[in-house]
């Protein structure tokens, strides 16, 4: 890889005025894709700043009734926290199916977040990828693109968000915290408006201004507690980005569905959170054909490419069966 | 030389693998870890287009970075010794020329070297090195090839026998279907590696070869000097699977940057180089005609393989190998065809031909047995020969239909579903496969020395042998053997492996290696306890013990060889091993993903010479077919060429959590005509019909017949049921 410049810092104002003073500073957290990145000549920071020890580090219950994780947290540590399994368990669910115990350990929570894509595309700097090289065209676009979008691509850019944990966020609905770079004011950001949708402007995969350090993640009230499952439908059991996967939580009163929150991964830029199956689920009868009906009406407006028709068959197939399971779990 | 008694004390017996404590506590040595005193490092760099030519190349940037001391094109590039022919058929012996001219012929063909001091200096340079190139239209799509657009690659990959269109029209049913199996790669866990030292005209080589031998030649071959001058070293390996048979160009870049830095240089090959040098196994056309009478006797069977080769090298992957000789069908074709394009040069991977035949034999055994409502078990045992049909010699033995009843026995085959789509748990539709297994027991020439060292009473063997060690445990076997044929016990017993400088043994491959390197040094136990009897001055051992034969000769140390070769008789004979595999697999009826739950191997493969590295030789076959069957594919991008598969996080093997139940039963079986010891190959045996018995248990458990590998949870989506089959 390229020669860079590596920073540990010891408090956010130092790795604030740090990253200001470099010219194309990244900030570390454990490494697990921003490194392979920068073997691959993808990402080209010519600094690191280390960020993995600042103290962001627990999970602390917060003013809207919930809890914040910090965003320097394993994901390991933060799918395995009591608070997490207790009140959030369809986080933690979705959080252990990604990647391997190893990657795991060493992620972190903000690290995730901001997650790149998989598209080959992007990694093989020998074709072309608006993403990677404005400019350069999108290779999977007419080229291979089964593992890509099917809602909310551009013809700049069909790539798929890969995160398992963004998934489970975008269901449960959350609010990113991050400190700016004018001294370490707080900005938080409705989970919805982290991350973008292509565009024109492929390149940027969320709304965070330049310097911005994510520093928590903020839940409300506890969430979808008894009735949840995060479906992964991938070609291997662990260590494979989803094909299609569905977050499905149900509040449920009686035999009533009083509210849920359902979102997708595997088929758009962003985690895709199915809004129009949530409101029509919201008084329902739990049933197979209202599960279906909520899956017609999620793939609607799916726009499949050349290689990826068979997403929108699955993506069904998977909605209904992640709330069958939700529903299933107390039921 | 008197009637051999046969030994039997530490043979077969399920010992702990002598070299198992190295392993796992980091001190075998394997190739990129010698210190080699002033190794500095060497980066290979790739084209980025799969045909056309280099037009210019500019080094600068990378020659001012920091450490690196040349940048290696084929503008500068030593002169190699270059094939006679245009097409020059791969053998492990091959030379392997690198760098000799500015044509490219697939994606990824190496372009050029950097070497700088360090491993970071070199990758840094390398991606500084600005090549660009007048660019020709590339092909990598074959499928719709035609008779004038492929060729035969020659007479003895083509099989006739009978009549085919006569046997198919006296059939009570037809099978006629295509199989597709995809482009796959080695990736054993060692990525391949070298480190070259000159010593003038002397060149030593540390690098995972399979074949020490052949490693040496193509080297010396390829450099143009004695092959006395070139010394391999190969200690260990940790996989191979076919793409370390030979000295790749990779060891060529090696030994050239060397020369000319003159310092000893280590190249590593990345994970994203073992895709596009070194070595693929071919994607495969397979077209399938089988006819069968009402009872299930086989009337006609026809094997049509299409494949592709590299356009400046021919590999074609037997695939109608098992096709040719496994069942009694007195009329057959078998035949292979190849179609020239831009991908790398294909190259034999475990079971070349087998592993990847069988999954459209067996799979279209399958289909027959359905079409004739009959038990594909005894579709299997009704056309089973103790005669090869393809050369009308007799096995040597061949207890395939005691594989089947016994392993049909075990498995429980008699719960099979018997209509398909018929069982279902929960989510899940249960399905059972079953299927038969070939791989040919060859014997090479494999030669071994025995050093006896005598102290006191006490005696202490070492046996040096140029065979090699690629993850199997062949230290173990060959001391177990050594131990047995010279009457010591296992802890007396020294092996030293994989250097060009012990005698020649056949090293490792096509299911040669155990038989072949245990025999080799039986020859030696036997020539050094033949050569002290005299020195003692005996006719017999006489019930002496090898001390008391050297204290009477007056000996401390005595040394001798020996080597083994195919009998006489092997010729007259047809010599495989067997199996049969059955399995039950779970696959999910809505979101397609499956599960294999159990799997059963019985296997006939002469003596087994340690149980418990056996089992894993066919464990290891079994999850590598278990890969193959659900998830292992490289994809090529058509409009660039290159394969979009480009680390292990997307080109998929097994994990963990994909294991299953997994029994493997090898059964009493003897052969003295294979070899004296009666052993048999089984590295590859392991992975022959893994795919066609998921696959079959893909189709009793959901009525899909899937003729695609891998398959995956969208194809499974993609596909319809069985025309005949109403969804339940």
């Amino acid at each position: 890889m390229r020669p860079y410049e590596y920073i540990r810092s010891s408090s956010p104002a130092e790795a604030l005025r740090a990253n200001a003073a470099s010219e194309k500073p990244h900030y570390l957290g454990g490494g697990t894709n921003l490194i392979d990145l920068m073997k691959e000549d993808v990402e080209r920071p010519d600094t690191l700043i280390e960020v993995s020890g600042l103290d962001f580090q627990s999970v602390t219950a917060n003013a809207a009734g919930g809890y914040t994780l910090g965003a320097m947290i394993s994901n390991t540590d933060t799918a395995n926290h009591p608070e997490v399994k207790n009140n959030y368990p369809l986080l933690s669910m979705a959080m252990v199916s990604a990647a391997t115990e190893q990657i795991r350990n060493m992620a972190t929570n903000g690290g995730n977040l901001l997650q790149r894509t998989r598209c080959p595309y992007f990694y093989e700097t020998s074709m072309p990828c608006n993403k990677r090289e404005p400019g350069s065209g999108c290779g999977a676009l007419t080229g291979m693109n089964a593992l890509h979008a099917i809602f909310g691509w551009s013809k700049s850019c069909v790539a798929v968000n890969p995160s398992d944990m963004c998934t489970a966020l975008a269901a449960l609905g959350a609010t990113v915290v991050v400190l700016q770079p004018d001294g370490g004011s707080e900005r938080r950001i409705p989970f919805a408006d982290f991350h973008r949708l292509p565009g024109d402007t492929p390149e940027k995969d969320t709304n965070l201004e330049p310097g911005e350090l994510i520093v928590g993640i903020e839940l409300g009230e506890p969430k979808f507690s008894d009735n949840y499952y995060y479906l992964k439908i991938r070609e291997r059991s662990s260590y494979a980005f989803a094909l299609v996967s569905v977050a499905a939580g149900l509040q449920l009163d009686g035999n009533r569905i009083v509210d849920a929150g359902l979102a997708m991964g595997g088929v758009a830029h962003k985690p895709w959170k199915l809004t129009a199956a949530e409101e029509y689920l919201r008084g329902k009868v739990p049933e197979a054909a209202v599960f279906e009906e909520a899956a017609e009406r999620a793939m609607a407006d799916a726009r499949p490419l050349d290689d990826n028709e068979y997403k929108v068959e699955m993506g069904k197939k998977a909605i209904v069966r992640a709330l069958m399971q939700a529903y299933e779990r107390t039921a | 030389m008197n009637k051999i008694q046969e030994p039997k004390a530490a043979i077969g017996q399920a010992i702990d693998r002598v070299e198992g404590r190295l392993k796992v506590t980091g001190r075998a040595k394997y190739a990129s870890e010698f210190p080699v005193e002033g190794v500095v490092y060497a980066q290979g760099l790739n084209s980025t287009v799969a045909k056309g030519r280099i037009t210019r190349i500019d080094t600068a940037e990378a020659e001012r970075q920091p450490g690196v001391m040349k940048v290696i094109t084929h503008q500068n590039a030593l002169k190699l010794a270059t094939p006679d022919e245009k097409l020059l058929k791969l053998d492990t012996k091959a030379i392997a020329p690198v760098l000799q001219s500015p044509e490219i012929h697939w994606y990824g063909e190496f372009v050029g070297v950097v070497v700088a001091e360090t491993f970071e200096q070199a990758q840094h340079a390398a991606r500084l090195v600005k090549f660009e190139y007048e660019k020709d239209e590339h092909r990598t799509e074959y499928k719709d090839a035609g008779e004038d657009d492929s060729y035969a690659p020659s007479e003895d990959m083509q099989h006739r026998r009978g009549d085919v269109e006569a046997g198919m029209a006296k059939a009570d049913a037809r099978v006629e279907v295509t199989y597709r199996t995809p482009v796959e790669h080695h990736h054993p866990m060692e990525l391949h590696a070298v480190i070259a030292e000159w010593d003038g005209e002397k060149l030593k080589v540390y690098m995972p070869a399979q074949m020490v031998n052949d490693a040496t030649i193509g080297i010396s071959d390829t450099f143009q000097i004695p092959k006395e001058n070139v010394h391999v070293i190969s200690p260990f390996l940790g996989g191979g699977f076919g793409s370390k048979l030979q000295a790749q160009e990779h060891v060529m870049l090696g030994a050239m940057a060397a020369k000319m830095v003159d310092r000893p240089v280590q190249l590593t090959v990345t994970r994203q180089q073992m895709f596009t040098n070194t070595g693929l196994r071919q994607e495969n056309f397979q077209r399938m005609q089988l006819g069968a009478t009402r009872d299930g006797k086989l009337t006609a069977l026809v094997h049509d393989t299409l494949s592709h080769t590299s356009t400046e090298k021919e590999y074609q992957e037997p695939c109608g190998a098992a096709s040719k000789m496994l069942y009694q069908a007195p009329n057959a074709r078998i035949t292979h065809r190849l179609v020239p394009i831009n991908l790398p040069y294909p190259w034999a991977m475990r079971a070349p031909g087998e592993a990847t035949g069988a999954y459209a034999l067996e799979c279209a055994l399958d289909e027959l047995a359905w079409k004739l409502n009959m038990d594909p078990v005894e579709l299997r045992i009704i056309n089973d020969t103790q005669v090869d049909p393809s050369n009308d010699k007799p096995f040597s033995s061949r207890l395939l239909n005691e594989c089947l009843r016994i392993g049909a026995k075990r498995f429980g085959w008699d719960e099979r579903p018997k209509e398909p789509r018929s069982r279902r748990e929960g989510n899940w539709l249960v399905g059972y496969g079953v299927s038969s297994a070939s791989r040919a027991a060859p014997l090479q020439k494999s030669a071994a020395k025995i050093i006896l060292e005598r102290d006191g009473d006490n005696l202490q063997a070492t046996v040096q042998t140029d065979a090699t060690d690629i993850g199997t445990g062949s230290y173990t076997i060959i001391a177990q053997t050594a131990a047995d044929y010279l009457g010591l016990p296992v802890e007396r017993v020294a092996v030293e492996l994989g250097n060009s400088d012990f005698p020649t043994s056949a090293g490792s491959g096509g299911s040669w290696g155990a038989a072949s390197f245990t025999n080799g040094v039986r020859s030696a136990c036997l020539n050094i306890t033949d050569t002290l009897v005299t020195l003692a001055g005996h006719d017999s051992t006489q019930g002496d013990d090898l001390v008391t034969l050297m204290k009477k000769a007056d000996l401390t140390r005595h040394e001798a060889e020996g080597s083994a070769s195919p009998t006489e008789e092997f010729d007259d004979y047809s010599v495989y091993s067997f199996g049969a595999n059955f399995a039950e697999v779970w696959v999910d009826a809505d979101t397609g993903m499956s599960r294999l739950k159990r799997i059963l191997s019985v296997g006939s493969a002469g003596t087994i010479l340690n149980p418990k590295t056996a089992y894993s030789q066919v464990l290891g076959g079994l999850v590598m077919g278990l890969g193959m069957t659900f998830m292992e594919q490289s994809k090529v991008e058509p409009n660039h060429g290159n394969f979009i598969t480009r680390s292990l996080s997307d080109y998929h093997v097994p994990v963990n959590l994909d294991l299953a139940d997994i029994q493997v039963v090898f059964l009493p079986e003897e052969d003295k005509i294979a070899n004296p010891m009666g052993v048999k190959g089984i590295g590859e045996l392991g992975i022959v019909g893994v795919a066609s018995a998921l696959a079959n248990a893909v189709f009793n458990a959901t009525g899909k017949r899937m003729r695609d590998l891998p398959i995956t949870p969208e194809k499974l989506i993609a596909t319809e049921l069985e025309p005949g089959l109403a969804r339940k």
